[in-house]
């Protein structure tokens, strides 16, 4: 067997989602979703209905008022952006944790993965897009592989690093030739297996080539690459990988960037990250 | 006592007691600022070269931006009992992605920014650790103006 089929074998031992993250799945796959549905998943995790009235009332989440109830926030925000608070409310506690593979401290990924998901919302508002619907989740989500790798598999990344940096390749390209797959693939498959909408998983397995993602459309999944380079200029970047990746020029092409916007988004995203990062402290 | 200097922010101290740490130094720049006489010193973490791209948020927070921030760090340093002429200037971060092709040339332009600042300071950099693709540690000791960089598991003196 090869490493690659090994590592991604050991996929369904990950331990599930919350029962209310999936909950919150179905609900927002099923165009029949009444609020009610919404407000009776929430209400039965204590722990998001706290994190879902924190960031309700949060300056990034937040409609202006206070949120006092879940029927408020669910009525106020949407059943999509519900789903959202759902989301970051469950991998917040996998995310915080130290990834001895990865050399992630504490907390590290968690504001690297808030600090995209917050990069792919306001980089479409900054070019007056519409914010399509799979990218925060994207976003939030992209690095999951990191998690399976560096702390479900143990996977040590010195090896993998040392040919990053002495060959100067990539580091997900680096993490291919040692193990025969990558963050961006396990992650997916993962997402995959927990059955998140395939937009998701779509731009998580290619965040890092968007030129290879098989569809015509790919916003989602040059935001969310975009998105992370974001988050690396706003120092979320891990002292294994720092900012040893390559930035796809079409992506910036399709997307017509321009330097200022990508600055004038890393101001907005650090102006809110400590804000969400906080919450989960 | 150890404190850390998050991103877009600055600390000054002239407690022996005290290190300053920033972490993650990708694109950004951070500058240790140092009297030895004085035993005054500190550390900023600048994110983006040039104010006037959002004149709001400069004036809100002046470290966000290298233009900005560098006069701050200074000026608080001299507030602090520093002399301009004793200053110690050493410097880290400024790295880039692989493939650069100009977009992300926010390293590169921190560091051109940060030259500009200091020599009109008058202030020549000692030391400096700068560019590429990592992330780096600053850790500035105000006991005896100590600046170490620290990068995947090595730590070394600038």
């Amino acid at each position: 067997m090869s490493k690659r089929e090994e590592i991604l074998e050991r996929i369904p031992a990950i331990p599930p989602l919350p029962a209310s993250a999936t909950q919150m799945l179905t609900l927002v796959g099923n165009t029949d979703t009444q609020l009610t549905d919404v407000q009776r998943v929430v209400e039965y995790d204590p722990g998001l209905v706290s994190n879902l009235l924190r960031l309700a009332n949060s300056a990034y989440f937040g409609t202006g008022g206070p949120i006092n109830s879940v029927r408020e926030a669910v009525v106020r925000l949407g059943i999509k952006r519900v789903f959202q608070i759902a989301m970051t409310s469950a991998v917040a506690p996998l995310a915080q944790q130290e990834i001895r593979g990865y050399d992630l401290p504490r907390n590290g990924l968690l504001r690297h993965s808030a600090a995209t998901a917050l990069a792919v919302e306001y980089l479409p508002k900054r070019m007056s897009m519409r914010v399509p619907d799979a990218t925060y989740t994207a976003g939030l989500l992209h690095d999951l592989g990191k998690i399976v790798m560096g702390s479900f598999l143990e996977v040590d990344s010195a090896p993998i690093t040392l040919m990053a940096y002495r060959e100067k390749l990539s580091f997900e390209l680096a993490e291919h030739r040692v193990l025969g797959t990558d963050h961006a693939e396990v992650g997916a498959a993962l997402l995959g297996f927990w059955k998140l909408p395939q937009a998701v998983v779509d731009a998580v397995r290619w965040h890092h080539a968007p030129n290879a993602y098989p569809h015509a459309d790919k916003t989602v999944v040059d935001l969310v690459h975009l998105g992370e380079h974001v988050a690396r200029i706003c120092g979320t970047s891990s002292s294994t990988d720092g900012m040893n990746y390559s930035v796809c020029i079409e992506s910036l092409e399709r997307l017509r960037m321009t330097p200022e916007i990508l600055e004038q988004v890393a101001g907005d995203v650090l102006g809110s990250l400590e804000e969400i990062c906080a919450i989960f402290n | 006592m150890q404190l850390t200097v998050g991103i877009s922010e600055m600390r000054v101290s002239r407690s022996a007691e005290d290190t300053l740490v920033t972490y993650s130094l990708g694109s950004c720049i951070g500058v240790a600022l140092f009297d030895p006489d004085a035993g005054v010193g500190g550390l900023i973490h600048c994110m983006l070269p040039l104010s006037r791209l959002d004149p709001d948020k400069a004036k809100q927070n002046p470290h966000m931006f290298t233009d900005t921030g560098i006069p701050s760090l200074i000026q608080a340093v001299l507030d602090r009992g520093g002399t301009r002429k004793r200053l110690v200037a050493k410097v880290a971060g400024a790295a880039s992605p692989l493939n650069d092709n100009g977009m992300f040339k926010i390293g590169e332009r921190n560091y051109t920014v940060l030259r500009k600042v200091l020599w009109k300071n008058e202030i020549l950099i000692a030391a400096e650790d700068v560019g590429g693709t990592i992330a780096r540690t600053m850790v500035l000791t105000i006991a005896n103006g100590r600046t170490t960089i620290r990068t995947g598991g090595k730590e070394r003196e600038l």
